[in-house]
């Protein structure tokens, strides 16, 4: 769907992007995630054909990404704004017909949309006179209005009140299943471990991870183990671990070294009869993404 | 090219359903002409003093009754023999001034002084100064021997008409000082609709900076596109008021010059004679033809080079108080344009410094505006408005890559050093 390989772009002097790459399937959420400065931005204002990379390449299915895709690319930049003195229905029409919508098309669409956010009662209403949540939700149905293939969104959930964020999720699930492929930067975990089939990590310019959640999650397995225990047990010394964790009330979190045999501890543990769970523990994204970021 | 389209559709529409356009389009007439009204007014009626001054006159060696050089406001009477009371009285104001001519020799009045002239404006100065010398030539005519009569009886009156051959052929009445008015109020109006609708492209490049709605812009249109559909979307803004203001004016005057005439006729005999008609035959012999077409090109050509580059500023500044830094450069050629079109057009309309300048297109549409009326060569208007028209395109490909990086540069108040950077860099 989307490929992005070996991206550069610069800032003067300053390398914003270094040797990016990326690959979309058609269809999945992609999360990009790093902190505030890594260059996801700049990275996303290339995808929207808003700049161009300095060296590298983008390729929209198989063709070199340009103008001419700009009809099935949505893009929400973090930047929102609309024309104040426009009304909620004209300002929608507008983004739809410069996305190449037909004018009879727009009209649907908006009604459609309009509809389906239950804010038809607001479409003759002027930006300036509406509520920020509300201004939230057009500035939404502007970015989905063309249907688009690829849906790029660049911090969708700041700025938004909850029941917004909600719904902002419903429909980037909604649209998903309707085979739209989207990406979207985020800072909050709970986001993506929710809604990604893959991310990436992005750190002071350069890719530093990416994947599937589980594959991420699992490749960062440390040989940690999460034993809980009817009542409380002494881990014996023949363990050879280089950690153990009261993470609660006679449950245990046990770094084991790489070679050993967690069987090993399994059996043991049976063997107290006090034994109530027992599983590996795969850190969260939010240690990942920290682990990451401060690393580096 | 569809999205040109969509873009000069937007801007053309909310400005036309806006209400401060729909009132300015019905109260600028009526603004406009109690503007002019009122200013003729007072150049006319207000301006001038029309009180009586008295005037203290001492000319030893001219021979002559003070009362007879009295003339309209001015009483003239024979100076004191008292140097501080005539002092006090002008200070007083009690005397307009006092003028003594001690020159022996009265065709040079090298020592001629005025005290209390200083209040006086120019015009009642040279006024009074011509006075003086004309009056004074006439004592030394009679001096030399020639009498009142003869000096009545020769005085030669009227003045040579420039004539020129018109289109037919025919030699015909030429008005040189109507052509250059005609040529100033379209210079004018050109200026005028320069610098309203261009900061209108402006404003409104701005307006999507500030509100942060320019990323969602440029990933839907190119800036070119974009940048090409609201100038030409104002364009025709300012065409719709336009053509609005010449309708409405039109049946204003109709409407009021049916309610004079249709009121008696209450106009005096001699005022319908005046140079009324004079000024419409004048009116009728200008080649209205080039006229028209000539200005509707550079003040079309104008406009659009103009806004282009106000566009570019609107993309670059982020606010509207760090306009004032471009603006400046922007606007001086056409001041200065208007500077070449009195000091040079005035002169030798066809001229070479007016050809010049109405060849290079900051100042052509100026300069050949106040040409116009004045019979230039087909081909210098057709080369001068492609050339007008290639740097229009030209600009509007410049200022789409300044707003194309500019946009997306927040904050900083711009110097033309980063200007020229993102001009390089897109």
């Amino acid at each position: 769907m989307l490929k992005v390989s070996h991206v550069y772009k610069y800032f003067d002097d300053q390398c914003v992007n270094n040797d990016i790459s990326l690959d979309l399937k058609e269809g999945e959420i992609f999360g990009l995630l790093g902190p505030n400065g890594a260059g996801k931005t700049t990275l996303m204002r290339m995808l929207a054909t808003v700049t161009t990379p300095d060296r590298g390449e983008i390729l929209f299915k198989n063709e070199s990404l340009g103008s001419k895709h700009v009809p099935f690319i949505g893009y929400m930049p973090e930047e929102r704004g609309l024309y104040r003195k426009m009304s909620v229905v004209d300002q929608l029409l507008y983004f739809a017909e410069l996305k190449g919508l037909s004018r009879a098309k727009a009209k649907e669409n908006v009604k459609k949309w309009l509809h389906r956010l239950e804010i038809v009662h607001w479409a003759d209403k002027k930006m300036e006179e509406l509520s920020k949540g509300m201004a939230q939700k057009i500035q939404f149905i502007s970015t989905i209005l063309h249907e688009p293939q690829f849906l790029i969104l660049d911090e969708p959930f700041s700025g938004f009140d909850p029941v917004n964020a909600d719904m902002v999720k419903d429909l980037i699930i909604e649209l998903k299943e309707a085979g739209t492929t989207i990406l979207f930067s985020t800072h909050r975990m709970d986001n993506v471990e929710e809604l990604c089939d893959r991310l990436a990590i992005i750190h002071e310019g350069r890719k530093v991870l990416d994947g599937s959640i589980n594959e991420v999650r699992r490749n960062h397995f440390k040989y940690e183990y999460d034993l809980g225990f009817a009542a409380a047990v002494t881990i014996p010394e023949t363990f050879n671990c280089r950690k153990l964790e009261n993470v609660s009330p006679n449950t245990y979190r046990i770094t084991l070294q790489k070679e050993d045999n967690y069987q090993d501890l399994l059996q043991w543990a049976y063997g107290t009869q006090q034994l109530k769970a027992f599983g590996e523990y795969l850190p969260t994204m939010h240690e990942i993404f920290v682990n990451k970021v401060s690393n580096k | 090219m569809r999205n040109i389209w969509v873009v000069l559709k937007k801007e053309y529409l909310t400005r036309i359903k806006n209400k401060t356009f729909i009132v300015m389009t019905f109260l600028a007439p009526v603004l406009i002409a109690l503007f002019y009204g009122g200013a003729i007014y007072f150049a006319t009626v207000g301006a001038e003093d029309n009180s009586e001054k008295t005037v203290y006159f001492q000319a030893p060696y001219w021979d002559l009754e003070s009362d007879e050089l009295s003339f309209e406001d001015y009483t003239f009477v024979t100076a004191l023999s008292s140097t501080e009371t005539m002092l006090k009285e002008i200070e007083d104001k009690k005397m307009s001034g006092w003028l003594q001519i001690n020159d022996r020799d009265l065709r040079n009045l090298d020592s001629a002084e005025l005290v209390g002239g200083a209040s006086l404006s120019v015009t009642e100065l040279q006024k009074l100064n011509n006075h003086i010398k004309t009056r004074a030539h006439e004592y030394l005519l009679m001096q030399s021997g020639i009498s009142d009569s003869t000096l009545r009886r020769t005085e030669v009156n009227g003045g040579i008409k420039a004539l020129e051959i018109n289109e037919k052929g025919d030699v015909a009445n030429s008005n040189t000082t109507l052509k250059s008015a005609v040529g100033f109020a379209m210079a004018m109006i050109i200026y005028m609709f320069i610098f309203i609708y261009g900061s209108m492209v402006m404003r409104s490049a701005m307006e999507e900076k500030t509100n942060r709605i320019v990323e969602v812009i440029v990933s839907s249109v190119k800036p070119f596109d974009l940048m090409l559909g609201k100038i030409l979307g104002v364009a025709l803004v300012g065409l719709t008021q336009f053509f609005a203001w010449i309708i409405l004016s039109v049946t204003l005057l109709g409407g009021l010059s049916y309610f004079f005439s249709s009121g008696g006729n209450s106009m005096p005999q001699e005022a319908q004679n005046l140079p009324v008609n004079e000024l419409i035959s004048g009116f009728n012999s200008l080649p209205f033809g080039d006229i028209i077409v000539v200005f509707v090109l550079f003040f079309l050509g104008g406009y659009l080079l103009y806004s282009s580059i106000f566009a570019a500023i609107g993309a670059a500044v982020n606010q509207e108080t760090d306009v004032q830094q471009f603006m400046l450069p922007v606007s001086l050629p056409l001041v200065f344009g208007f500077i070449i079109a009195q000091s040079v057009v005035f002169q030798s309309p066809n001229g070479q410094l007016a050809k010049i300048f109405s060849m290079i297109p900051l100042t052509s549409p100026i300069v050949m505006a106040v040409r116009a009326p004045f019979d230039v060569p087909l081909t210098e208007i057709i080369g001068s408005f492609i050339l007008l028209l290639l740097t229009f395109i030209f600009m509007v490909w410049l200022s789409a890559k300044i707003y194309r990086v500019g946009v997306l540069m927040y904050g900083k108040k711009p110097s033309w050093k980063d200007l020229w950077r993102w001009i390089r860099q897109s």
